[in-house]
């Protein structure tokens, strides 16, 4: 009994000693996630014969701002490059956004059909200018 | 007891306080388990704001941070590196991987143009075809290269010509890369002089065109169907470029140009063919759009012009050629305070493409007044040079420490900023915002 009792009047000494000594520091504070994890990837199989490989490069889905004119540039922007060659740019100006369809379409041969270009530069211009960006 | 929290206001205080003296954490203040967080917070969840996600973009103003700001994705042969874009591939190296001379192959940033890029290449058929205006055309296996040449071993800087493109204002379109659209690497291969000696260079030659194995689905002669670059064969630059079968004595991730790629020391990395298959003497100029229309930059001081001149139409451009001298700090980083008093290390590194790096400087003002950093080995006039310097912020405050390196041809970084609608040659001082906290 009086073993016991020493024993409990150790514990909150200790604990005393150790409230007074870390009153400054903070710690055991966890949250649920809110940034994303990431996957590792599994090795691939190799064979010891002349192929060397890398497997498929992984294209995650770019966000697009909904809106009129959003499956012409699914449709068309598509063909070359994702969407997220959209959403990387920093907001630009309007007469940026049409120059450079009309470099999609004239110089790298696009081939937009012209109510599609027009749909398309529409759409840029209402949801990725430093007026209109959100997302 | 190993301190895993965070300084603490009053009230969090009292809560341990509370938590010790109602006898709950026993175990974990004591025991042998005493490392240990407490979950009970987490679980629950709420109390203490968690780290949020970087914003998916900036502008229009400049890009405040070190790298770009996509999200960390995991592509074959790589670390997760920053998103750029995913078809076709373009990955930016986190700022911690330039901690060393020599940047990891894993780290290594990635950009490509068209999206048809190797996923498998069979050396069994592939071959490097050196054609054109030779006497000899030559088509040469991996083991070709490997074994019929002198194999010579040099390090250099690839640097994205956009690279930093984020800093300019008014922005410009293109990829938004931070600051971690470079790489050195210690590249081992075959000298590109020894090769066309080989095929025999046919007089009359004006450029030699490089092509990989990279395509695009555009219509055949515009630029949506191949990348082409080619430099002129008077260009001394040729003497010194080497076709790379290693990448620090490593094979090539495929997504950096397996099996060979064209190392061009001193020079953009728009030159660095990957998956480099054709090597093409013209003896015509090469009107292609990648030489003739893009990568080009105005015939001006540091490449520097203006909006206005731009849309007058006035504006002469070359072809983008050397890296203009840059310099940067790598760590401290900013993440963390540090307390007043502590002496730190700051390192970095620092390179030029006229010539190799013989100063350093850096400064805590902002750049009113600089001290001398100590440089690190010398790999070549075309390598990073690390550097470092001892600092400590003797009292609690915001540090602007800048950086700048000058390089043996007398050349130093400016504090001007630099414009030109292709976002190229951003080589300005660059500064890092340190909090230097009271240490009692």
């Amino acid at each position: 009994m009086r073993k016991r009792v020493g024993g409990i009047f150790l514990v909150v000494c200790s604990l005393v000693a150790a409230g007074v000594v870390y009153a400054d520091l903070k710690k055991g504070f966890y949250t649920p996630a809110k940034l994303g994890s990431l996957q590792q990837a599994a090795p691939i199989e190799q064979l010891p014969d002349s192929s060397y490989e890398a497997s498929a490069y992984p294209a995650p889905t770019a966000d697009l701002a909904p809106g009129d004119g959003v499956q012409d540039v699914q449709i068309y922007c598509n063909t070359c490059h994702s969407p997220r060659y959209i959403t990387m740019q920093p907001p630009l100006p309007a007469a940026t956004w049409e120059a450079e369809v009309n470099k999609m379409d004239k110089t790298f041969g696009a081939g937009i059909p012209e109510e599609s270009k027009q749909k398309i530069i529409s759409y840029l211009r209402a949801h990725y200018t430093a007026e209109n960006r959100k997302q | 007891m190993q301190l895993t929290g965070r300084w603490l206001s009053r009230r969090g205080a009292l809560k341990i306080l509370g938590a010790a003296s109602g006898g709950l954490a026993v175990s974990r203040w004591l025991g042998p388990n005493a490392t240990i967080a407490r979950p009970s917070h987490g679980a629950q969840g709420g109390q203490e704001p968690a780290e949020k996600a970087i914003e998916p973009f900036t502008g229009p103003g400049p890009n405040p941070y070190w790298n770009s700001v996509g999200p960390y994705v995991t592509e074959p042969q790589k670390v997760p590196l920053i998103l750029l874009t995913d078809r076709p591939v373009q990955l930016e190296t986190p700022r911690h991987y330039f901690r060393t001379v020599f940047t990891p192959n894993e780290a290594f940033f990635v950009r490509w143009h068209l999206e048809g890029i190797p996923n498998a290449v069979d050396l069994k058929t592939w071959k490097l075809q050196i054609e054109g205006n030779v006497n000899k055309p030559l088509a040469l296996s991996l083991p070709d290269l490997m074994q019929k040449f002198k194999p010579v071993s040099l390090a250099a800087v690839n640097q994205c010509s956009g690279n930093s493109r984020s800093r300019l204002q008014p922005r410009v379109p293109g990829g938004q890369w931070g600051n971690g659209a470079m790489g050195n690497a210690m590249w081992t291969g075959v000298r590109l002089r020894e090769l066309l000696d080989m095929a025999g260079v046919k007089s009359g030659s004006l450029m030699v065109q490089f092509q990989g194995l990279e395509t695009g689905v555009g219509p055949a002669g515009l630029g949506s169907n191949l990348f082409l670059k080619s430099l002129d064969y008077s260009s001394p630059v040729l003497d010194e470029c080497v076709v790379a079968y290693l990448m620090n004595g490593e094979p090539l991730p495929m997504l950096n140009g397996f099996p060979v790629r064209l190392v061009v020391p001193g020079y953009f990395s728009t030159y660095w063919t990957k998956c480099l298959t054709w090597i093409r003497v013209l003896n015509a100029p090469d009107e292609n759009f990648w030489v003739k229309t893009a990568y080009r930059v105005p015939d001006t001081l540091r490449g520097n012009t203006t909006p206005e001149d731009v849309k007058a139409g006035t504006v002469k451009t070359v072809p983008i050629g050397r890296l203009p001298v840059r310099s940067f700090l790598i760590s401290p980083d900013g993440s963390s305070k540090i307390p007043a008093g502590m002496p730190v290390t700051l390192r970095g590194i620092a390179f030029s493409g006229f010539g190799r790096v013989n100063r350093v400087e850096v400064s805590d003002d902002g750049g009113k007044i600089w001290t001398a950093a100590k440089l690190g080995e010398d790999h070549g006039a075309y390598s990073f040079r690390v550097w470092q310097a001892e600092w400590t912020g003797k009292s609690p405050g915001r540090y602007s420490l800048a950086v700048r390196a000058t390089d043996e041809k007398g050349n130093t970084q400016p504090d001007e900023p630099v414009w030109n609608p292709g976002g190229y040659l951003w080589n300005r001082i660059e500064r890092q915002e340190i909090v230097v906290g009271n240490a009692s």
